[in-house]
């Protein structure tokens, strides 16, 4: 009976302790498999036409028959959004059009100017386009048609005037016949919410101040100063995304009292009047014509480095930093490491100061990260730096050396284990041979600890390179040049997706990149990891004599 | 720097000198003498006189008094916990490794007292080689083992090295098992043959007197067998100290054996008197069998 306890017993522990280790599994796939997922995304997607014209212009990497054949493949469907969209603004934004008509009355007075025609004739002319022009400014003010009529025809009475031919004059006309056009088609009453839901629908067409949108600015249009701005949306699944918000109107309601907010969607194309709606259909139709999306796997994602990474994509200056500060921490880390454990196994006499050592080491070890970044800054930054006669700016030795006091403790605590861990035959053997106390550390006792050292190498080096905090006021910036000199501040991937997520409206259209880069991380560190644990089998083979 | 080298440079003459001395030293031994006290003094390479040594407040050792001749075996016996590895390990001064020891007293080594200040313990060390009880080879290929010494000498020269690499793995009995796979890390070797390395890595630094703290306990008897055949071959040209737990093995190798009992030193004699004839009735409960 007893023995039959035992032996269920012993198989409800193995039961136990496999279900745990597979529970252990599914929670890292549950966690790894949705990130690989769509870290993956910032890799292989659907690259519009856009995509491929910010590759030709940033990185020269494009055929270029192909995509001058597509753009202009492209080019063709657009225009009729372009040209849709020209026509109802001439009717409903009058304050361009007041714009363009005193310029054009201002152009026409300096083409005659140059023409050098008679001042009698000259100021009879200026007269003329100044009846015009006012007659056409004070049509666009009216609401009814019946008002804007008779305004617009006296000013149209003059289009067969032969001095007007050949000059800028003929545009007024142009104008004035197509506001005329709308204003019989349109409610003008409604002009002004027309004009503002007009330059919504452009933001999201063309861009807006600081966000891109979906086709990128129009052909005749200046370049827009950033370099973000001059494409459209580079990527299919953002570009749905887009058309999303294009079509529907998202707003915040009180539905009940007291309740949630809700969100209700209205169509856009019901804030605009009949005869603008096709465009919306249009859009729906062609809109796959227009970016022709294509399967895209961007290798270079992780080398390159674009202007906007945040918002193309590009980590490489970011694995370089990771990299950089990883590699200038461990410099500190290891040999501090050592020769403190050292000291702690080798020649602290116990006692009362050697405990409250280990005390400090133990409590180092729990303290936040963010409080070491702020020590790194007023320790490192601040006071150090200045005393030593270095510029008192955040930069990689910063960053290194704040990360590195922070994973001293880790080190400090694997070495001493590694260390106290050597059987003490070896010393002594050593010793016995004539040794010295020095040599023998360095000849027996730490090749033999190694394994354990590198275990603590191990862990310190996945902490260095994935922390955020830290850096966040020693050395790290989103945005900037690869650092030349670790007294250069550095983008590192810990950092930039840390920065993503806090970010704007920009940092919301781009969740891949952000992925991406956590993804990046994640596989860095798998990386380094993998290259320290090889290091640490072959010693310990070594050292077994395998 | 050059005060290390200047250092090593004594040290390698030392050894060159106790070279020669151990060579004048094989001469034809002198019949055994009704006491070992009846020996020439100047024979001694070892002389201990009232040594005690304390753990803190605790006894070791206490009132040593004896001489270990050269070229011979000298087993030491006793019961656990008598003192004997205590006294094996104040020889080559590795007690020093255990903090609170205190000594009394002299012990000599080749007329030198060696708890004295100014004693090399370095110079010491190389004089005086130790093999432990359980083998502790590093974790290092078999050459670097051997070489681990010679290097500490300061001899850097490849072919030099290779030269006392193969002299001492001969003289350990260990040449003609590894010759081909130097470069084989020593953990891969046998027990028996790691303690064989241990006595060659020992006696690659030349030294005169060889401590050996029960070097067979950890080994099977085939493996104690050539320790033992070892310590034959050795005798004639090192001193040899050996602390052991079994009567038979002191009975087989040793010339001379002390028993140790509670600290103190009860008799020193020929082993065979020891062991046929002792003087006092401790030793002769020890060696019957009687107690311990």
């Amino acid at each position: 009976m007893n023995l039959k306890i035992r032996g269920k017993l012993d198989q409800v522990f193995t039961a136990a302790t496999g279900l745990s280790v597979v529970l252990l599994m599914l929670i890292l796939v549950a966690i790894l498999g949705p990130m690989l997922y769509r870290g993956g995304n910032a890799v292989f997607f659907q690259g519009t036409v856009e995509f491929r014209k910010m590759q030709r212009d940033l990185f020269r990497r494009a055929d270029d028959t192909t995509l001058n054949a597509e753009i202009a493949r492209t080019e063709e469907f657009r225009r009729q959004v372009y040209a849709m969209i020209d026509e109802f603004k001439k009717g409903v934004d009058v304050e361009a059009l007041s714009d363009e008509v005193r310029e054009l009355h201002r152009r026409f007075g300096e083409e005659l100017r140059a023409k050098d025609v008679p001042s009698e004739q000259y100021s009879q002319l200026r007269g003329l386009t100044r009846d015009i022009r006012d007659n056409l400014e004070t049509a666009f003010t009216k609401r009814d048609v019946g008002e804007i009529r008779p305004l617009v025809e006296a000013a149209l009475q003059h289009a067969e005037n032969p001095a007007f031919k050949g000059t800028s004059a003929e545009q007024f006309f142009r104008i004035a016949r197509s506001f005329l056009a709308t204003a019989e088609k349109v409610d003008l009453n409604h002009q002004r919410e027309y004009a503002a839901a007009l330059r919504d629908v452009e933001g999201i067409l063309f861009h807006t101040q600081d966000l891109p949108g979906l086709l990128g600015p129009r052909p005749d249009e200046p370049q827009p100063l950033l370099v973000m701005l001059r494409y459209g949306t580079t990527r299919w699944d953002q570009a749905r995304r887009l058309l999303d918000r294009f079509f529907w109107v998202e707003e915040w309601v009180e539905g009940n009292p007291g309740q949630p907010l809700v969100m209700r969607r209205t169509a856009r194309a019901e804030l605009f009047p009949e005869s603008f709606r096709p465009l919306f259909s249009y859009v729906r139709d062609n809109a796959e014509k227009m970016l022709e999306p294509r399967f895209t796997a961007y290798w270079q994602f992780f080398l390159d480095d674009n202007v906007n990474s945040h918002y193309f994509g590009g980590v490489g200056p970011e694995i370089l930093g990771t990299l950089f500060i990883t590699v200038v921490g461990m410099l500190f880390v290891i040999p501090l490491g050592v020769v403190s454990a050292a000291y702690l196994v080798e020649c602290a006499p116990d006692g009362q100061v050697i405990r409250i050592i280990r005390m400090c080491i133990n409590t180092l070890a729990g303290v936040p990260s963010i409080v070491f970044g702020l020590f790194g800054l007023a320790f490192f930054v601040l006071f150090l730096f200045p005393l030593l006669g270095f510029e008192p700016k955040p930069c990689i030795l910063a960053a290194s050396m704040t990360l590195a006091v922070l994973t001293l403790p880790v080190m400090i605590r694997a070495s001493e284990e590694a260390i106290r861990a050597v059987p003490r035959s070896y010393r002594e053997g050593s010793l016995a041979l004539g040794s010295s106390r020095f040599h023998t550390f360095v000849s027996v006792t730490l090749p033999a600890a190694l394994p354990g050292i590198l275990t603590g190498v191990i862990l310190s080096l996945s902490r260095i390179a994935g922390e955020t905090a830290p850096i966040l006021f020693t050395g790290a910036v989103s945005m900037g040049d690869v650092p030349r000199s670790v007294f250069d501040p550095t983008r590192t991937l810990s950092y930039g997706s840390y920065d993503m997520a806090v970010g704007d409206r920009l940092a919301m259209m781009v969740p891949h990149n952000q992925y991406g880069m956590v993804v990046t991380l994640v596989l860095l560190i798998l990386i380094l990891n993998t290259v320290a644990i090889v290091l640490r089998t072959r010693v310990f083979k070594k050292l077994r004599g395998q | 720097m050059s005060q290390e080298s200047q250092d090593m440079q004594t040290t390698a003459d030392h050894i060159k000198k106790s070279d020669v001395r151990t060579t004048v030293a094989v001469t034809p031994r002198k019949a055994p003498a009704d006491t070992p006290a009846d020996e020439a003094c100047e024979c001694a390479v070892i002389r201990s006189e009232n040594f005690c040594l304390y753990y803190g407040s605790k006894t070791g050792v206490k009132n040593i008094t004896m001489d270990i001749y050269p070229c011979s075996v000298t087993a030491i016996i006793g019961p656990s916990g008598c003192g004997k590895s205590t006294f094996l390990r104040s020889i080559n001064r590795m007690n020093d490794l255990i903090p609170h020891v205190r000594t009394e007293g002299r012990l000599e080594v080749d007329g030198h007292h060696i708890y004295d200040k100014r004693t090399n313990l370095v110079n010491l060390r190389q004089q005086v080689g130790m093999v432990f009880q359980k083998p502790n080879p590093f974790p290092k290929s078999i050459f670097d083992n051997v070489a681990y010494g010679p290097r500490l000498q300061g001899i850097r020269r490849k072919d030099e090295l290779q030269h006392i690499v193969e002299q001492s793995l001969r003289g350990g009995a260990l040449w003609e098992e590894v010759k081909d796979d130097l470069n084989k890390s020593a953990l891969a070797l046998s027990g028996g043959q790691q303690q064989r390395l241990c006595i060659a890595r020992a006696l690659a630094t030349r030294p005169r007197v060889l401590l050996m703290d029960e070097p067979c306990s950890a080994l099977d008897p085939i493996a104690t067998a050539k320790i033992e055949d070892l310590m034959g071959q050795l005798q004639g040209t090192y001193t040899i100290v050996i602390v052991t737990h079994n009567m038979q093995q002191a009975a087989r190798v040793s010339e001379r054996a002390a028993f140790f009992c509670l600290g103190e030193l009860i008799e020193y004699d020929y082993t065979s008197r020891i062991f046929s004839n002792p003087k006092k009735k401790e030793t002769e409960d020890y060696v019957t069998g009687r107690f311990g």
